[in-house]
């Protein structure tokens, strides 16, 4: 399994075990996304909020931890 | 001379934020540490419920139609070819893969061959097609036995000549699109031109890199000279001597093994390494590097050099064709006139699987760009199988039938860019181009691992 992780502050990538192109593409696109999600959860509820993300794909799965500064992103090879 | 000025300039917004990623981001490093000990403990205990979790087995989305069956597309032949009784030798699909260009010679006699030949390219994306007749012919006077279109400029196309030449056209050009030539010299090969194929570097530079290969046993390296010259950059010369011997290889009778070189695969992994496979039926994997003295230097402007690191046991027969894997950077298949395909790993010597897919010869074998554990094979029969080792590892899991029983199928290339097209060519003179059922265009969730088990079921 490989495992790979970056942190996020406003879409800007403060650490990452990636190379630098594909963080920026991460942070980028995964920064949108969280937020759209979050506005998901709170327009069906407003006392609710979103706590974690997870993105299922063919190849991996991403998981992000969102907060109020920043943006935990973990990319991870689920083993067969 | 030209002057210019920029009117406007536009900033790529995502180099300013990896600009910014380079400057040191200030962050609250307090603030930081106490969101990371948040959220560590969720995280791990995700990751870990990933690893033992069953939820998604089997669990796979269609997002596109599935197309079930594999399709005639295009049935393309240049009349003028065919009437002369001329063979589809080479396909080759342009950088853009819109473009697919073949080339019509013989290859079934050995005598030599002056007869002039064809090469031909149709634009399938464009409106107005016509099967028979082709976008571009272009005369060659000697026999044209492989093609390889520029990977990177769409109108660049390499071909390698019966006479031994090497020469590229520029298919934008209509009224002369010979644009580089290695004439006949003491540098150019003295036998058939099986394979020419552009330098995995040519991709990113401007200037031409070339090799060729010949049943001569030579594979030579071209640049660019002045005034439309090729000139030999580097060479390499396979000697049986020079070959290394494995203790594993039974003894063989190496003083008259042929090294005449008919295919050549460079690794998609190691720039460097490269595979090719030679009429005494053996595959060897070969470096760039290579610094050792060939032991024959025939009288080449530049000195050549013995490549073999390592020989793998051979075929019952001519190797015909060599591909390595896009996916795994010890894997790669090797066929030939035995019938058979052998899955190589360039760890050791035996293959890894044998699989007698022809009572007759296989000319051509490539793996699929998209599907890790899926290549296609011509045989001898007309047929073009593909094979998926996800569903068999024993049988096709399609074989289309090409031509009549008799008429081989030399050659074929799948499309790089258009990924369910595959383009293979026959001795009637006809390219067709097959469209892909669905499962053999999209990979599959784990297939990269299984072909990793592939790799590593090692036999002896």
């Amino acid at each position: 399994m490989t495992e790979l992780e970056n942190y996020l502050f406003s879409g800007i990538p403060i650490r990452t075990t990636l190379d630098n192109s594909t963080t920026v593409q991460y942070a980028g696109l995964l920064c949108q996304l969280t937020m759209k999600a979050r506005s998901t959860v709170r327009d069906i509820d407003p006392q609710n909020d979103l706590t974690f993300l997870r993105i299922r794909s063919k190849k991996h799965e991403i998981m992000v931890a969102p907060d109020k500064e920043y943006l935990l992103i973990v990319i991870q090879n689920p083993c067969e | 001379s030209q002057t210019s000025q920029d009117a406007s300039v536009q900033t790529d917004q995502s180099i300013d934020v990896a600009q910014a990623f380079q400057q040191e981001v200030q962050v609250d490093y307090t603030s930081l540490l106490l969101f990371l000990q948040r959220v560590e403990d969720v995280v791990i205990k995700e990751l870990n419920k990933n690893w033992t979790s069953r939820a998604f087995d089997g669990f796979e989305v269609n997002w596109t139609d599935q197309n079930e069956t594999v399709l005639c597309l295009h049935t393309l032949s240049y009349p003028e070819a065919q009437d002369q009784h001329l063979q589809v030798t080479s396909v080759s699909w342009n950088a853009t893969g819109s473009v697919l260009a073949c080339s019509y010679g013989r290859l079934n006699d050995g005598d030599w061959s002056t007869e002039k030949s064809y090469v031909c390219t149709w634009n399938l994306d464009r409106r107005g097609l016509d099967p028979q007749r082709p976008d571009l012919v272009v005369d060659v006077p000697s026999s044209v036995l492989c093609l390889a279109f520029h990977p990177s400029q769409p109108s660049l196309i390499a071909g390698g000549l019966f006479s031994g030449e090497t020469v590229v056209w520029d298919t934008s050009r209509r009224d002369d699109p010979l644009i580089w030539r290695t004439g006949l010299t003491d540098d150019t090969h003295t036998d058939p031109i099986y394979q020419v194929d552009w330098l995995p570097d040519a991709k990113h530079s401007n200037h031409v890199r070339l090799l060729s290969v010949s049943t001569d046993g030579k594979v030579l390296v071209w640049r660019e000279e002045r005034e439309g010259r090729l000139a030999l950059a580097e060479g390499f010369a396979l000697v049986a001597q020079q070959i290394p011997r494995s203790a594993q290889l039974k003894k063989l009778t190496w003083g008259e093994a042929a090294v005449g070189v008919t295919s050549l695969s460079f690794s998609h992994f190691d720039p460097r390494v490269f595979i090719v496979g030679v009429e005494g039926g053996y595959s060897l994997k070969c470096s760039m590097a290579a610094e050792t003295p060939a032991l024959r230097q025939t009288g080449s402007s530049v000195p050549l050099r013995a490549p073999a690191e390592l020989a793998f046991s051979p075929h019952a027969g001519p190797v015909y064709s060599v591909s390595c894997s896009p996916f795994h950077r010890n894997l790669f298949l090797s066929c030939g006139t035995d019938g058979q395909v052998h899955l190589n790993s360039m760890l050791q010597t035996h293959p890894l699987l044998s699989l007698q897919l022809s009572k007759k010869y296989l000319f051509c074998v490539r793996w699929s760009p998209v599907r890790p554990l899926v290549f296609a094979a011509a045989s001898g029969e007309g047929d073009v199988h593909l094979f998926d080792f996800a569903k068999s590892s024993q049988k096709p899991a399609v074989s289309i039938k090409q031509a009549a029983a008799e008429c081989p199928v030399y050659c074929l290339e799948f499309n790089i860019k258009q990924t369910q097209l595959l383009a293979a060519g026959d001795a009637t003179g006809t390219v067709r181009v097959w469209q892909l059922s669905s499962d053999f265009t999209e990979q599959g969730p784990r297939e990269v691992t299984h072909l990793e088990q592939l790799a590593s079921e090692a036999t002896d």
